[in-house]
């Protein structure tokens, strides 16, 4: 008798597989890939730069400067502040800012860059500190992700390292 | 009139025609179902491949109704889309950057395409800080049709039917070590591996353990930086600079060592069997699978054959007298084929061994070879059109 | 702020004690595996002294936590920076914890999880029909103050926190991580699979060790080359 509910219940258990198998295409895909985008997960910081602090209006284009990332405790990435200038297509060919990061009022770094020709020829650029708390870049692509000036789609995106000591506290 | 010789002799087929047309019917109609949109938008390089996937995984389907083999079939179906998978991605790349690394801009962006094998990384920082720790996008879109959300999605569904025979009939890279352990023509390193495979099975566990910790603690997915030898045939991180170079150059040296000397060495899958994290990852969810192969001690007579020809070392003489497989067992089916006493038998959990064996292996490959053509088929579609694409003289 | 920053500490510890979870059994599981095995029978049995044991190390834990909060309190703000980051220290501690994470792989019998030498007269092999409390306090509170490589990491972790509280917290969340791998010893006369468990443990020591050396030989390099 045992073995007989068994096997009625193995035989159930494999029709239904089967139906799952030919559900994946059709509804089991996306319902599973949509309760994972609706999990409320985002990505590392390091990889997204993190989330947005403000954005300042410049004549033609905006900045938009992040909140500060810090690594975590084993996290091998420095600390840094990402500033993505677009849209890119209607930045100058000489794009030299001074911006403020930490909301203070007064300009804390120097992003200086001139925009290829060629969209897909690589960028360079410079960072000028204009206080402690920030590291300069000289002459830097896409060194690192806490270090770079980098062109992604029609985005220009700059990552400027913090100083350690001082952004810990 | 004289008799063929037994040795010349055509082995009687297992079932007839007209029955293994009729039981490969469902497949051909599951088919031309899952390519229908392909003919109906695409361009006539994808009609090529849909037509071309079609009558490929028909045929081999007969072939295992018609003949009650299954590993060779699959065999066929599997080396072909590990060895043109990576046909059709570099193209792309190519077509699309012009290289196959990706630079750091790329990452930023959440340009990289997520692979199913970063899923056990993943976990312990998405559940205690809902953090995804790799450089691609959630959810899909057109610039991102390979989004995490995606990717999760499917590995996940399939995995529910499939279990760890996800690295028999939907794992785009274990069909490249396959193939070089098919060309081998003798097994070397036999005895080192069946005297030390108690050992050489944990190391997957091993580095799964490491590859979860370790990405949880670097808040970085470990395997991928640093771990993964199908980047040589992929996609990789840039060189940029010393640690970007020594990645690579540990990524070449685990496809060379593992993927092809080793295979060629042994006609074992030694990066699948011996290595790979996600496997041992897989090998959780055939717990709850409810197919197995399983072997009757009545009549089996310890030849080990099974043992010789499994690709994973998934059989050891104590499983075999236990009448199972070990955990890692990935349903290939080479130990039922083997099997000269049909003592290693397909069997669905909860009914008797050896009892309709055949029925649970029709149960079993209705499932997977369904979702082999939807998923593998479609790859291998898609790297056939890139094919005929570049054709020179077309 | 500062209860962002708090379960922050809190979530980090834990990651890091389920990191090196396996470490901690590679080191403490040739002790508390024996002295598992000559448990009599009963999962009652078992998890009283499981949790006698859990509970002494968690002691251990803590007066460590005072210990080093105490030590690093005491150090002015301009030094703390030599104990994190990619500094000389750091890579030394990082090089040293790879080779004690091999050694200890090794199961080299001489330099074993120290606390077993001192606790061989608490491994009573097939005497003492009812088992001590004493046993399981005993052997908890030592593996718990034993200076195996994980505590390195996250006693220097603890220093820099602002309280004692914090550093407490740390340890208490550190603590967890590493105690969930010492569940499957609860069962431990029943479990086959043990040996493999331990295997696994011993071959993940090892890959840390690849990793942290690579990591204290990279900082070493970097601080010789770039200063």
């Amino acid at each position: 008798m045992r073995s007989r509910i068994l096997s009625i219940l193995a035989y159930t258990g494999a029709g239904l597989t089967l139906l799952v198998a030919v559900c994946v295409p059709f509804v089991l895909i996306q319902g599973f890939s949509n309760f994972v985008a609706h999990a409320g997960l985002h990505i590392d910081a390091t990889y997204s730069g993190g989330t947005i602090a403000r954005t300042v209006e410049r004549d033609g284009y905006r900045i938009v400067v992040y909140q500060p990332v810090q690594p975590r405790l084993l996290e091998r990435v420095e600390p840094f502040v990402q500033i993505v200038f677009e849209p890119a297509d209607s930045l100058p060919s000489r794009v030299s800012d001074e911006i403020d990061l930490d909301g203070d009022g007064r300009p804390d770094v120097r992003v200086s860059f001139t925009m290829p020709a060629d969209p897909n020829a690589p960028l360079r650029g410079d960072v000028t500190a204009l206080n402690a708390t920030y590291i300069s870049l000289t002459n830097v692509g896409g060194e690192s992700f806490s270090r770079m000036v980098v062109r992604t789609g029609n985005k220009i995106v700059v990552r400027v390292p913090l100083n350690k000591e001082l952004a810990r506290r | 009139m004289a008799s063929r010789s037994p040795a010349l002799a055509r082995p009687p087929a297992f079932r007839g025609v007209g029955r293994s047309i009729l039981l490969t019917l469902p497949i051909a109609l599951w088919s031309l179902l899952m390519f229908m949109p392909s003919f109906q938008r695409a361009g006539r390089d994808q009609h090529i491949g849909a037509l071309l996937v079609i009558l490929l995984m028909t045929t081999l389907f007969f072939l295992m109704m018609r003949t009650g083999e299954t590993y060779r079939w699959r065999r066929i179906f599997f080396v072909a889309l590990g060895f043109l998978f990576p046909v059709g991605f570099i193209a792309a790349l190519i077509a699309e950057r012009g290289t196959m690394s990706i630079p750091i801009s790329r990452m930023v962006s959440g340009d990289t395409p997520f692979c199913f094998m970063v899923t056990p990384s993943i976990i312990l920082p998405a559940a205690f800080a809902r953090t995804i720790i790799f450089p691609g996008s959630i959810l899909p879109s057109a610039e991102h049709p390979h989004s995490i959300a995606m990717m999760i999605g499917v590995w996940f569904a399939m995995t529910l039917v499939l279990g760890k025979a996800w690295c028999s009939y939907a794992c785009f890279f274990g069909g490249i070590e396959e193939g070089f352990a098919a060309f081998a023509k003798r097994r070397r390193l036999h005895r080192f591996v069946t005297k030390y495979g108690s050992i050489l099975r944990l190391i997957p566990w091993a580095i799964l353990v490491f590859v979860v910790l370790a990405s949880a603690a670097l808040f970085e997915p470990v395997y991928c930086m640093w771990l993964c030898p199908f980047k040589t045939v992929t996609e990789f991180p840039a060189v940029r600079n010393l640690e970007t170079a020594i990645q690579f150059g540990v990524f070449v040296a685990l496809f060379v060592g593992l993927v092809v000397v080793l295979p060629l060495l042994t006609k074992k899958r030694t990066q699948c069997g011996f290595f790979c994290p996600f496997g041992a990852f897989q090998s959780i969810f055939n717990k709850i699978n409810l197919f197995e192969i399983r072997f009757n001690r009545e009549k089996c007579v310890d030849c080990t054959l099974c043992q010789t020809s499994c690709p994973t070392a998934a059989l050891s003489k104590e499983s075999i007298r236990d009448g199972k497989t070990l955990l890692n067992c990935m349903k290939c089916g080479a130990c039922v084929d083997v099997c000269k006493k049909d003592a290693a038998v397909w069997h669905l959990k909860g009914t008797a061994v050896a009892v309709k064996p055949e029925r649970a292996r029709l149960l079993f490959l209705y499932g997977a070879w369904a979702l082999a053509t939807m998923f593998g088929g479609s790859i291998l579609a898609n790297s056939v059109a890139t094919m005929v694409h570049w054709l020179p003289w077309k | 702020m500062a209860a962002l920053s708090l379960s922050a500490s809190a979530g980090e510890a834990l990651v890091l004690g389920l990191a090196t979870g396996p470490v901690c059994l590679a080191t403490c599981g040739p002790v508390v595996v024996p002295w598992m095995m000559v448990q009599p029978q009963g999962v009652r049995l078992h998890s009283r002294q499981l949790f006698l044991f859990l509970a002494a190390r968690l002691a251990g834990y803590l007066v460590f936590a005072c210990a080093v909060w105490l030590v690093g309190s005491a150090i002015p703000h301009a030094i703390p920076h030599a104990w994190t980051g990619r500094s000389w220290l750091m890579g030394g501690i990082q090089i040293l914890l790879a080779a004690a994470l091999v050694v200890y792989a090794a199961g080299w019998p001489h330099r074993r999880c120290v606390v077993a030498k001192a606790t061989s007269a608490l491994v009573q092999i097939g005497e003492a029909p009812v088992p001590k409390r004493s046993g399981a306090l005993a052997l908890g509170f030592l593996t718990g103050i034993n200076l195996c490589p994980p505590f390195l990491v996250a006693g220097v972790r603890a220093m820099q926190l602002a309280h004692l509280s914090a550093a407490l917290l740390f340890f208490v969340c550190f603590f967890f991580g590493t105690a969930i791998w010492f569940f499957p010893f609860l069962s431990l006369g029943f479990l086959k699979r043990t040996p493999a468990i331990v295997t696994v443990a011993r071959m993940v020591a090892v890959l840390l060790a690849c990793w942290y050396g690579f990591s204290g030989a990279s900082i070493l390099i970097e601080r010789t080359f770039y200063g």
